[in-house]
């Protein structure tokens, strides 16, 4: 079997399936787990539990104010990516067609020129932020293997689709198939690792917000 | 039969000039992008040169490959290959049938000896015995090692005997291999296609018989003048697949404005033919500019990667159940798991209230 | 029912390559002026439009010379306005192009007759010359002894 064959067969088939595994089985065993029930009560005019953790997720979409100056790196350079992968993954025809595939929906996408130029965006981001990890002294040192982990799987996919589509260095089929390999290899690595966030940060901050709200305060 | 004149010779008796060589040798030079300056020395070397022998075996194949050959459309210019070979053997044009037509092969064998082409087409069955595909009671296998062992070069030509085609798909229930698989020992030029283009049959055999060595080959061993470039790579439709503007399904807007086929399965990025520039019937169209994707017919296992109409960028396997029910078997493994933590919660709690 | 034409998929528009082949061309023919060094360009093997090509023998014009040849189809040879600039096309069956190339030569090969068609000819000319009698003026001329009275 080739390459590519095996990259759009079994490969991603494996990956899909440890991708639906791992995130239900993540997302199973935390919310499933026993939970001590706040005996205190709440304060007046308290919000419920939709709306408190719907305003604490967006509210932490920024940083307050007294940690903006420290943090707007991370901040402005983390949209860039965030957003410069989104538009990428749900933007490019090719991705659309994939996830046509897989959840039988499609919608339009943008020209290829304006997808690479993103790309490139997305991929300097990425380096940026790497830099910027071992150049702070209190990233470097609270980093582990499973951040380090994180960025290269993340920036794989990026770093082999721009070869891919300047058709760069090896042939075509070559390094479509490197490409499709690396999102499966993101797939098996997502819910075990740093990349979970995507899932959690949502569950974290309406945790942190409800448990707030439920002690009358907003931060 | 070993032939005493030269095509020189033979052609001057028909009285054609050697400006035919010279034509031909252009037109060849053209289709193998060799240099102009080269279609003299080809003129010079075919003139001198004599009918070449060809013994075409036909295995497990449906004849594609010979129409295809046939079927030339330059007929005055590419006939001469018909002048310029002597097809010694070959099922389906020949006119002997049976026990003749095996001493006729043996015969071309032994006078020829180590000189001869074998042109093969249709792959050979294995399993069994090779008992799936015979001829006169001998075996596609033995056929082969028996026929290839003198020979001066062993040309694979269309999908199946350069890669095995369609009795190589899933489940290829004969055991069916390429003839690169069975011969290790002689140089074999693959023409895949299904069928090749027929110029870059013609075109691969007079290159043989003016130069009396093999084309520049890619790592499958085709040769690079035809199998060089990707349909993708010389597709008069590119523009759109640059620009995001594809044709959604058959026959909607954007197909009928002839957009990039992308979308309805095209494999034309990752498919090595001349399909895009030298086109069929004589230079007439091909696949995509009639409208459909490329299958990827010049590629191994083209059959069973994943679908015609199934985009490259999507996954082949069909995963609704399989994904469906990982992430049930996931949600089911998070709750044994907290369920765990519960019992040991309660049972550190049991034992806490014990001691108190 | 057509649903597209393949112009217009793709515009017929002038890339600039007629230009850079005149370029091309006057770099040969210099160095053939110069050193005597012919040389030829293929033009199927370039990405030419059609008006790339109408373009570029408008710019090279025609010249004193035109000859078609007839073998294995139809062949059109035509000196281009600049003297040592040669364009050769050859057809199939059908009218078709199937070979084409600017040659900077003081004459096409495909117009200069082979040594060995040569050679044939002047066997076959000879077997087809008037039997000469014997004793007559005709014998003597032929054996090179002049005319007797």
């Amino acid at each position: 079997m080739e390459l590519l064959d095996f990259a759009r067969g079994p490969a991603l088939q494996f990956g899909l399936y440890v991708f639906s595994f791992g995130v239900a089985f993540r997302l199973a065993a935390l919310l499933l787990l026993p939970r001590t029930k706040d005996l205190s009560k709440a304060r007046a005019n308290t919000p419920g539990v939709i709306k408190a953790s719907g305003r604490e997720i967006i509210r932490r979409m920024w940083p307050q104010p007294a940690y903006a100056e420290a943090t707007r790196f991370t901040t402005i350079n983390g949209y860039i990516f965030h957003l410069g992968l989104a538009i990428i993954v749900f933007g490019g025809t090719p991705h659309i067609l994939f996830l046509k595939g897989l959840l039988g929906i499609s919608w339009p996408g943008l020209p290829t020129n304006i997808i690479n130029g993103v790309a490139v965006i997305t991929f300097l981001s990425l380096i940026a932020a790497l830099v910027h990890r071992l150049q702070s002294p209190v990233l470097k040192a609270i980093s582990t293997a499973n951040d380090y982990t994180t960025w290269i799987v993340t920036m794989l996919p990026v770093v082999t689709g721009l070869l891919a589509v300047s058709h760069l260095g090896w042939r075509y089929e070559t390094l479509l198939g490197v490409h499709i390999l690396s999102i499966a290899v993101f797939l098996v690595w997502f819910p075990f690792g740093k990349l979970m966030h995507a899932f959690l940060i949502f569950l974290a901050r309406g945790e942190t917000g409800t448990h707030l709200a439920h002690r009358g305060a907003q931060l | 039969m070993r032939e005493h004149n030269t095509l020189g010779q033979t052609l001057q008796e028909r009285g054609i000039s050697r400006r035919a060589f010279l034509k031909y040798a252009s037109y060849l030079a053209t289709l193998m992008a060799l240099p102009p300056s080269a279609s003299r020395v080809i003129a010079e070397e075919m003139a001198k040169a004599h009918r070449q022998s060809v013994i075409w075996l036909s295995f497990q194949e449906c004849t594609g490959c010979t129409e295809s050959f046939t079927r030339s459309m330059s007929p005055t210019l590419e006939d001469l290959i018909f002048d310029f070979i002597s097809l010694d053997y070959h099922h389906t044009l020949q006119a002997v049938s049976g026990a003749a037509a095996e001493h006729a092969r043996e015969a071309a064998m032994k006078a020829n000896k180590g000189k001869y082409i074998v042109v093969v087409d249709g792959s050979v069955p294995l399993k069994d015995g090779g008992v799936y595909s015979t001829i006169a009671g001998i075996t596609n296998l033995d056929m082969l090692r028996d026929t290839a062992k003198d020979a001066f070069a062993i040309v694979s030509v269309g999908t199946c005997s350069a890669f095995g085609g369609i009795p190589h798909a899933n489940p290829n229930p004969t055991g069916a291999v390429a003839i690169s698989e069975i011969i290790k020992d002689k140089p074999v030029i693959n023409i895949p296609g299904c069928p090749p283009i027929p110029e870059a049959m013609t075109g691969t055999l007079a290159y043989l018989l003016s130069f009396g060595k093999l084309p520049e080959l890619d790592a499958s061993h085709r040769p690079l003048a035809f199998f060089g470039e990707t349909i993708h790579d010389r597709c008069y439709r590119r523009s759109f697949y640059e620009r995001g503007m594809f044709a959604d399904s058959f026959d909607d807007e954007g197909a009928r404005k002839g957009w990039c086929l992308y979308k309805v399965g095209c494999k034309g990025p990752i498919a090595y033919n001349a399909c895009a520039t030298l086109k069929w019937n004589g230079a007439v169209s091909f696949p995509i500019q009639s409208g459909h994707g490329c299958l990827g017919c010049s590629e191994p296992d083209f059959w069973d990667k994943g679908g015609f109409y199934k985009p490259l960028s999507a996954a082949t396997a069909g995963l609704t159940l399989g994904v469906g029910g990982a992430a049930l078997a996931g949600a089911a493994a998070g709750a044994a798991g907290a369920e765990l933590v519960r019992r040991k919660k309660a049972a550190a709690a049991n034992a806490g209230k014990k001691e108190g | 029912m057509r649903t597209h034409d393949v112009t217009d998929c793709c515009p017929q528009d002038m890339t600039g390559l007629a230009e850079a082949l005149v370029f091309e061309i006057a770099d040969l023919l210099g160095e053939f002026a110069s050193s005597g060094k012919g040389g030829a360009i293929d033009l199927r093997g370039l990405p030419m439009t059609e008006t790339d090509r109408a373009a570029l023998a408008e710019r090279l014009g025609r010249g004193e010379v035109q000859a078609t040849v007839h073998v294995s189809g139809r062949s059109e040879v035509w000196e281009t306005a600049y003297a040592g600039v040669w364009w050769v096309r050859h057809l199939g069956p059908e009218g078709q192009i199937v070979a084409e190339q600017i040659a900077v030569t003081l004459i096409p090969q495909f117009l200069v007759s082979h040594p060995d068609d040569v050679h044939v000819a002047a066997r076959k000319l000879r077997s087809e010359c008037p039997v000469i009698a014997p004793g007559t003026s005709a014998e003597h001329f032929e054996r090179g002894e002049g005319t007797h009275a």
